[in-house]
Order: C-alpha cells, then structure tokens, then sequence
C-alpha cells in the first residue's frame, strides 16, 4: 500500500488516545478537512554544515533519495503516512559513515521560507560514530511537515538536537529513532516558534545496552499550542532512559507533554524514567501532562516519572531581587535558568551556546 | 452447597477465595436475563416508584442503549461483558428487616459467616446488608436517629423521603457521565441513602455489606450521601461474591455530598469473586471547608475499572483519596483518581498502591484538574507499583491538566519488584521467604490499612498473607 492509500484508509484518532487527545489531528491536518491529501507542496531549502559555516567532510552527507532500510513499525500511522504522502517530492537520506568522529556541531538548516512544504528525511548513522546534529526549522509556512526515522549504530554517542523556530504557521514533526547496541543518544527538542505544533518523538531500544536522555526545552507565549508526544520502547535487557522535559508558558498559550514508558517482557535490567516540569507565567497560560508508565517486566532497576508544575517561585524571586535585579530581571533570570537546566544537558559546551544565543529573543517573548 | 463440575473448574481457576461459597438460588422474583425498556419499567412499577423516577430509569436505559463501549481501558475484557445474559433483578427475600432474626434463614447464614452481626454489635453505628437486588437487612442505632441521622437503604430512602431524593439523586453522578452510570441509573436497586443533620458527628463507621449469590446476576446498588453543614460520617462498604465460571456485573454509583464544613470518609475493601467485572462510578462534591476522603481497596474482581471522584467546589475544600489494588491471576484492576479544582485554596492527595503477581495487571489511571480561577491550589499524587513475577504487568496513567498559574502540583510514580537486600534481612531474622514477601507487601500496603477502621485492617492483612501464599518457589 502506498502512503496515499494508507492514509486515506485509516480512520480519524480518537481522543480517548491520548496522542490526539490536545490536539485532534482535524486541527494539525493543513485544511482540517481530514479527507484531502494537498499535492502542491513543496521541498524546503536545505543546507548542511558544520556550525560555523565550514564544509562537513565527505563521511557525512546528504543526498536526495530514500532509504528503504528504515524500520518504522512503531510510528503513529496517521501523521506518518501523511508527511509521506505530502514529501513525495523532499525526500532525503543524512548518512554518516562509520567510525565518523566530528569535533564541531553539524547543522541542518531546513528552511521552509514562506510556502507549506514537508520533509521526508532517513538518518542512517554508521557504527562507533561521535558527533553532535542540529536540525534547524525556520521559515514562515503555513505548514510544515517533518518526518525524521532514524538508525543509530552500535556503540554510537550521537546529541541529536532539533529546534523549531518557525515563525508562523503549523508544524508536525514526526521521529522514530532506532537506538543501536550500546549507543549513547542525547535527543533534545527546542520548540519556540510556530503557532501550533504537533510533534510524536518515538525511541526505540531493542539492543542491549542502549542508553537515551530526551532532554526539550519548550517556549510558549502569546496563543501558541505546542504538543510533545513522547514514547520511550525498552525492548531489550539493560537499556537505560531518561526524559527531562521543561515547557516555560506565558501569554495565552498551552503546551502540553504526553510521554509513555514502555518496558517489554524481557528487558531485564531496564531503568527508565521521565520527569515533566512545567513552569505556569500568566493567568490565561495552561500545562497539560500524562506521563504513562507500562512495565510488563518486573526484574528492572526501577521505572518511575513525575510530573509537576508551579509558579515562578516567590523566594527565588525575593532572593535575586535582594541582590538589586529588578522584579522583570529577576523573573527572566529564573526563566531562563528553568529552560537552561534542560538546553544545558543537550550536548557540548559550544552546541548549548549556540543555543542559549539563538533563544534570547525568544525567551523575552514569554516575559512580555 | 451443590457443587458441579464448572463450579470446581472455577474454583481451581481462582484458587483459595474464601467467599467464594454459595447457597442455592432461592429467590422470590427473579427477571429473566436481558434488558429492555420493559424490564427498566417493570422493576419501577415493581418497586411502585414515583412517575419522575420511572422517567428517569427509561432515559438513562435509551442513552445506556445508544452509548457506545468505552474505547479505552481493557477494551477486550470490556467486549466480553455480555449484557444479555445478565439477570438485572432479582430478589430473595420478602421485605427488609431490622431484625437478623426475621431475615430469612440461608441468606442470614450467609452473612452470619461473612461476620456481619458481630461487626455491627461490637464497632458500627449502622449497617445495610445487600443480597442480590434488595437489601435484606438494615439498621441504625436509636441515638443517631434520634438525631435525625437518616441510615435507609436507597428503595426506602426515595420511599420515605422522596423530595430529598429528587433535588440530589444523579446531581453528582449524570446518567449521562458514562455508558454505565447510564445502566445503573436504569436498573438501579438497592444501595444506601444517608442524610447527617447539620453539626452531627457519627463517631461510630456505618457499614453496607453486598453480596452477589446468583449466577449471571447484575447488581446496581445506588448509594446518596448528603452531610449537611459541619457534620461527619464514614461509611464503610464490602463486597463478595461466590466463585463461579460465568460472569457478573456490579455496575454501582455512588454521589456524595459534603456541604460547606461536612467531612465525609468513604472506604471500601472490594473482594469480588474472579467473575465479576466492577465497572463503579463515585463521585463527590465538597463544598466550602468540607473534606472528601476515598479509601479504597481492590482485591478482587476481574476487572475493575474504578475511579474514585472529587469536585472540590467549594473554597478552602480538600480531597484525598488513598487506594491499593492487587491483582492476581486472570485479573485486570484497572483503578485511579479524579480531582477536580474548581475554586480556589482547595488542595488534593491522592495514594496509589499496587500488587501485581501471577499475570495480573494493575493500573493506576487518574485526572487532576485545575480549572483557571482556582487560584493557589496545591495537589499531591504517588503512585507505586510492585510487580511480584515476570509474568504480571503495571501501568500508570496520570493526566494532569493546569490552567492557573498559582497551582502547585507534583506526581510521582514507580514501578518495582520487591527488594533483595529487604527480603535478606528479614530471612536473616527467622522469616521464612514467604513470610518475608506477606510482611513487606503489608508494609507496602500500610498507609492505606492504617486508614481503615481496624478490623478491617486485620482481615486485609490476613487476606494479602493469603495471597501470597505459594508466591516463593
């Protein structure tokens, strides 16, 4: 069945799934009109780098065709099959070799400029790789759709980093992220632009050894709607997860993190945990969490998650101001400092000031 | 006691349930299975119910009918329940009594082994004992009714006191809420109606005591509890049933009431047979300063899908609910909590435990809600899970949806196996490991056994050490 074909024969989700539960798909599907595949879109402008701007060596490439070894079993049907339908055109493979070791950050620049476009882009990283990805979404679209599905090789340390910075329209960001044996990911998400955006991060772990930290960072201001689904598998013994998740909420916007942790019979040795905080900035702002925990193994470190949610403290406040910052000072300080505790933990000291830099307009949208 | 083949084969199924006896069938009015407009009307005109009840029922039947079956939870044990074979009346007795010697001889031999007499001499202040669709016994103490303490079962209550019963019955719980406070609002039968003046404390736990005997039997006890301004009441509910190869239903509703100051303490130590599936809807409203309490444990059933509710409408009002679930072989408990913060300074908890052993799932499902003019709410939710073999499985599904910035919330869970280094230094004191195992799982269970009144408390040690017998090798 093509993608096509596929989409238009599933039915639409129900909310009681908790995927579309904040945000229905009518509301993410570029017309709302379920039924309608658009056929004018576009291939967004597409750039890779090292972070500097220098040439990335020839180990890492990106090249427009597809690979088909990209296993996607465990993917939402529903916005896949849809990114794929409307990328026909933008599909791209980011390999890099094996043995491939990077000293600087590689950036992708995925730059939609003003027209709806989507991606359909497949990661194949080799084996015993180290290296550091920053996948940047800019542009002003109505709509864009990304749909990464990743293979990590064995033994692999890869900081995967995806920041959303588009400034208008919708955007729904798809990953299904193989995790090799004994790899070590960092998967961070940075989410501060568009008016609604619908992301499903999915982590797949069926090799032993396997550890993943999913750190994001989320900015929400004015009437922004920004919903994180995030499924964690645990499919082999001693694999090991932590998820970190930190949305700041101002205006009158809502974020919303959905995660689910689930451990297969048979992953022995599987310690895994997610931890939702939400800092609450204005009156009209809302933080919605599920944090869903399935364990079907009962020889495991630990499973846990947590979530909580609160005010800018009033102590801390107190505290700083003492000290001679000003109340709105004191405030962004704090702000930031909540957001920095998760960008800090995302990869190396030159990718998290790369970060902090490009975030500091943003972060003084949430105060104002 | 007639004891077949398929009994046996259940009883095998099901292992050492120690209610899981039952006497013959010996009903005054029995309906046969399935349900329809007709059977909703007729156990109204049966019951000789004002026209807006009836009414009611044959609403709540249409919407029961249209509804479709949830689309979450354990949708394949759910497609299971097969509604037409249920029998949705079914009496076995004349009247009910306030007298034990006046019930009739079997069914008081019933309660008589489950220990209800003795309970009610020795530490209630009143108990209701359900058999079936009816209660069969019922009584109060004379000090409480002299203050106008109203301890009915739920027929009587709407009876005796029917304008009551009009301005609360379903202000709670809507029929509309869910596919089965639907079914319950149209066959209700049974249950307790409770009314506490203004300012009187029931120091003593009332008890209501439900007990399913027949085969394929529905039973859809509706139970109202109103404490006007500044008083108090526990109210304290068991259930069992005997153990047999084909399914029951006990589809209940629960609303209580707390006006402004009132607390109210609602527990419940659930043991139903493996057969039954115990799909319940509670609910309650707290008003200024009052005090909602759900203690609730789920020991046995099939499946229980069972999420204790509080609408904290009230400024100043605080909900706690502290549960403990145990599922075993065959058994799905899927049980949580539900909070709703709709004014301000009102503050939550919420206590979940779980044991799951021998393939059986627990899950914790719950909803905490602050809506955006509740200011400066505070809200506490744990979760923890242990999972006792390789073969069982625990899920947690907490959603927490806050919309004012001043709310302080926190939810943590875990999931565990029992710990070595524990089970090592009990052994290492004289325990065998069994032992060892039925005294953390107690320990594990404790903050909600030391909730309970304490007897209650004993019998659920007793039954957990029971449980866990056979649990090592």
């Amino acid at each position: 069945m093509n993608p096509e074909e596929l989409y238009l024969s599933l039915d639409e989700p129900d909310n009681s799934d908790h995927l579309w539960r904040y945000s229905p798909w009518k509301r993410i599907h570029p017309t709302g009109n379920i039924r309608e595949i658009p056929s004018n879109y576009k291939q967004p402008n597409i750039n890779l780098s090292f972070l500097d701007g220098s040439d990335v060596p020839n180990e890492v490439s990106i090249t427009k065709e597809y690979s088909k070894s990209m296993k996607n079993s465990f993917s939402d049907q529903i916005s896949m099959s849809f990114i794929e339908s409307v990328s026909q055109d933008s599909k791209f493979t980011f390999k890099v070799k094996n043995n491939t070791v990077l000293e600087q950050p590689v950036l992708l620049r995925i730059d939609s400029e003003s027209v709806n476009s989507a991606i359909n882009l497949s990661i194949e990283i080799g084996r015993h790789c180290e290296f550091e990805l920053i996948t940047l979404i800019e542009g002003e679209p109505g709509w864009f759709g990304l749909l990464r599905k990743a293979n990590i090789g064995e033994g692999s340390i890869i900081n995967d980093v995806v920041v959303g910075q588009m400034k208008s329209g919708t955007l729904l960001r798809v990953d299904a992220i193989n995790i090799g044996k004994d790899s070590q990911v960092k998967a961070g998400s940075i989410s501060s632009g568009s008016e609604k955006t619908k992301a499903d991060l999915r982590y797949m772990m069926n090799e032993n050894g396997s550890n993943l930290r999913v750190l994001g960072s989320i900015l929400s201001a004015e009437r922004m709607h920004i919903d994180h689904h995030i499924e964690i598998y645990h499919d082999a013994p001693e694999t090991y997860s932590r998820l970190d998740w930190h949305s700041a909420c101002g205006g009158n916007s809502r974020t919303i993190g959905t995660g689910m942790l689930r451990v297969s019979d048979g992953s022995k040795g599987a310690d895994a945990g997610q931890l939702f905080r939400n800092l609450l900035l204005s009156k009209k702002a809302e933080a919605d969490s599920i944090p869903e925990l399935e364990v079907s193994e009962h020889d495991v470190v630990g499973c846990g998650h947590g979530t909580a949610n609160g005010p800018v403290d009033e102590e801390q406040l107190f505290y700083l101001e003492a000290r001679g910052f000003s109340p709105d000072d004191a405030k962004d300080a704090l702000i930031a400092a909540f957001l920095n505790t998760t960008l800090s933990e995302m990869g190396s000291e030159t990718l998290h000031q790369w970060l902090a830099e490009n975030l500091q307009d943003e972060l003084k949208t949430l105060t104002t | 006691m007639v004891v077949n083949m398929a009994d046996s084969d259940a009883r095998e199924a099901v292992g050492d349930y120690k209610a899981g006896w039952h006497d013959p069938e010996n009903s005054t009015i029995r309906f046969d299975a399935g349900l329809s407009e007709k059977v909703v009307r007729d156990i109204s005109e049966l019951k000789n119910e004002p026209e807006w009840m009836t009414e009611m029922r044959v609403k709540a039947f249409k919407h029961f009918d249209e509804r479709p079956m949830p689309t979450w939870g354990n949708m394949s044990m759910l497609k299971q329940i097969d509604f037409e074979s249920i029998c949705y009346y079914l009496r076995s007795s004349k009247a009910t009594e306030n007298d034990w010697e006046d019930v009739p001889e079997d069914i008081r031999n019933t309660f008589d082994k489950l220990g209800i007499p003795d309970a009610e001499q020795k530490w209630l202040s009143g108990v209701t004992a359900q058999y079936e669709s009816e209660a069969v016994y019922h009584s109060i103490r004379e000090d409480l009714e002299k203050q106008g303490v109203i301890f009915l079962d739920m027929d009587s209550g709407l009876r005796e006191y029917e304008e009551l019963v009009k301005e609360w019955f379903g202000s709670v719980v809507p029929y509309s809420d869910n596919k089965f406070s639907a079914l319950n609002t149209a066959v209700w039968s049974g249950g307790s109606f409770i009314y506490v003046p203004k300012g009187v404390h029931v120091e003593l736990p009332v008890q209501a005591y439900f007990r399913i005997n027949a085969k394929n039997m529905g039973q859809f006890e509706r139970t109202l509890i109103i404490a006007d301004e500044g008083s108090s009441i526990h109210y304290v509910e068991g259930c069992t049933a005997p153990t047999y190869s084909t399914d029951s239903l006990h589809s209940a509703v629960v609303e209580l009431i707390a006006l402004p100051g009132a607390h109210i303490r609602y527990s419940t130590v659930q043991n139903w047979s493996a057969n039954v599936y115990n799909l319940v809807t509670k609910r309650g409203i707290a008003h200024e300063k009052a005090k909602i309490e759900w203690v609730d444990g789920n020991i046995g059933s099939k499946l229980t899908m069972k999420y204790p509710s509080v609408i904290l409408k009230g400024e100043g009002s605080h909900a706690e609910v502290i549960s403990v679930a145990y599922s075993g072989s065959g058994q799905h408990q899927d049980a949580g909590a539900k909070i709703h913060h709709l004014a301000s300074n009102t503050t939550s908890k919420i206590l979940s435990k779980s044991i799951s052993k021998d393939g059986g799932r627990g899950s914790y499902r719950g909803l905490v809600k602050v809506s955006p003019k509740a200011e400066n709410c505070k809200l506490n939710v744990v979760c923890d899970a242990l999972i006792l073999d390789e073969d069982s499985r625990s899920d947690t599904y907490p959603t927490m949806e806050v919309a004012n910035p001043t709310a302080r919330c926190e939810h943590e869970a875990s999931v565990s196996k029992v710990s070595d280094n524990q089970l090592f230094y009990l052994m290492s004191r004289g325990h065998s490991e069994e032992e060892a195992l039925a005294l953390i799982v107690n320990g594990f269970f404790e903050p909600f056994t030391r909730e309970l009144p304490m007897e209650y408390a004993v019998e659920l040690n007793k039954l957990m050490a029971l449980e866990m017998e056979g649990s090592i090798g």
